[in-house]
């Protein structure tokens, strides 16, 4: 599996970023765990972080449980984390238990996973950093040293990204003061049917109308709206939690988020 | 070089057709002319109001015709109604309206609060002027803004959302209102004649609620529900 571990170093201040040293000496390097299933992956980080002066790896580990293991045994510093783990414990899991157990160690997530989701679901667990595996190594080399320092590293469009997904979030929950009161029933259906692709023709069909009413209504929701055509009734009815548009890769959302 | 509401600027720069109107409602007069300057500065913005109280709010904007509209939220709303009341009241009558919360170095939970109750997003007051009304425009678009705070406390945020709604859910409407009105400090027999129930009533109301809550008495039961966000005691901010 590819942990080599070390023998136990001596006991030491935890909770602090720079451990006290004798006068003279430099101070010990940061102790690195790295968990990421792809063997690859890991030997890059691993010789990565063995370029680095002030970084060594105490272990490398494929697994949650296995991370969670070292965590308890080898107390690293700050833990390098995959998000996408084989078994049952996912890099979310890891993250959540350490912090649910108090342990001071900084978390920099590497991913393949660039959705908001994964983000935002990041920063709820309690992780320092996120980085997804697009960024090359020099990039991960300098967010680790940044975390490593008590910095919390995200970039510009991750950040946006949580934001967005924090809107999707609590849209989900806001049940009594809906957006929906200000439109009718049948504004609300035509709406719908919209969203899913039917034309005029086919909406009035279905609604037992004539193609003229059917757009008396569509240009009122568009008025409603603040909108000029269906794209964007569309997309401003979803972002006010009117309709739901399926987004591929999307968890279920209403009612089903922890 | 600014050019005022609706003039050219320079040769092929013209104000856009559609400008964003916004709302500004925000107890402070000061507060209030600062931010008007700021958007009227924008030749893509227009100021339409604003007000200093919750039920201004609502009646100037039962006038507004405009389609693009930002209304934005003041924290420090006091008088008959407070800012919260004012988000959730636009969201239910007007609900195309984006509603900004804005305030003065919120902690996450008063954030959570505001978004709970429907507010699009929250900016601060310390951001720089640029930002803040880079964060009207974002806010029309209908995307979330959290413009001031870290962008690490939409953790806290979310829990602050998820703990509101639970408590929320437990509680029937009915339960809700009695427990605000109990928030005010008034007896069961006052909390009676405001609802126009029985003195009796609110005590079984009460009861159940306390059941529900998990407290054995009044005030851990507003306790809970003020930590919740569902009541408001004292002043936001």
């Amino acid at each position: 599996m590819g942990s080599r571990r070390r023998p136990a170093r001596p006991e030491r201040a935890r909770g602090t970023l720079a451990p006290v040293t004798p006068p003279g000496e430099p101070p010990a390097p940061a102790r690195v765990l790295i968990v990421e299933d792809h063997a690859v992956v890991r030997g890059v980080l691993r010789l990565a972080c063995d370029e680095e002066p002030g970084l060594e790896v105490v272990a490398d580990v494929a697994d949650g449980a296995s991370a969670l293991e070292a965590c308890r045994t080898l107390r690293p510093d700050v833990m390098v984390l995959d998000l996408s783990l084989p078994g049952e414990l996912q890099g979310l899991d890891v993250a959540r238990r350490v912090r649910a157990e108090g342990r001071p160690i900084r978390i920099l997530v590497l991913t393949g996973r660039t959705d908001d989701e994964a983000v935002f679901e990041s920063i709820r667990a309690g992780v320092d950093g996120f980085l997804d595996k697009s960024a090359g190594v020099g990039e991960f080399a300098e967010a680790l040293r940044r975390v490593v320092a008590g910095e919390r590293v995200f970039r510009p469009e991750h950040e946006r990204g949580a934001v967005a997904e924090l809107g999707r979030f609590v849209r989900g929950f806001r049940g009594s003061a809906g957006p929906s009161s200000g439109f009718t029933q049948r504004e609300r259906e035509i709406l719908e049917y919209l969203t899913v692709g039917l034309s005029v023709k086919q909406v009035a069909k279905r609604l037992g109308l004539s193609p003229r009413t059917v757009e008396t209504h569509i240009a009122k929701v568009y008025r409603k709206l603040g909108v000029a055509n269906r794209v964007q009734a569309i997309s401003r009815a979803a972002s006010l939690g009117l309709v739901e548009i399926d987004r591929p890769g999307a968890s279920d959302r209403p009612g089903g988020r922890r | 070089m600014a050019g005022g509401n609706g003039t050219t600027r320079r040769s092929g720069a013209r104000t856009p057709k559609r400008r964003l109107g916004v709302v500004l409602v925000d107890p402070l007069p000061v507060v209030r002319a600062g931010l008007a300057l700021l958007v009227g500065d924008r030749p893509d913005m227009k100021v339409l109001a604003e007000v200093g109280s919750a039920d201004e709010a609502m009646e100037v904007l039962s006038r507004i015709r405009l389609e693009r509209v930002v209304v934005l939220v003041g924290l420090g709303l006091d008088g008959d109604h407070d800012a919260h009341w004012l988000i959730r009241s636009i969201r239910r009558r007007f609900p195309t309206l984006a509603v900004l919360a804005c305030g003065a170095k919120a902690d996450a939970g008063t954030i959570s609060r505001a978004l709970f109750m429907g507010a699009d997003g929250y900016v601060d007051k310390n951001l720089d002027p640029v930002r803040f009304v880079e964060s009207l425009r974002t806010a029309a678009t209908g995307e979330m803004v959290l413009a001031g705070p870290p962008t690490d406390w939409v953790g806290q945020i979310a829990e602050g959302v998820r703990r509101q709604h639970d408590i929320e859910s437990r509680l029937t409407a009915r339960e809700r209102e009695v427990l605000r009105v109990a928030a005010e400090g008034l007896t069961a027999r006052q909390i009676a004649e405001r609802l126009g129930v029985r003195e009796r009533t609110v005590t079984t109301h009460l009861g159940r609620i306390y059941g529900k809550l998990g407290v054995g008495g009044r005030v851990a039961a507003i306790r809970v529900a003020s930590m919740s966000g569902l009541v408001t005691v004292g002043a936001l901010e």
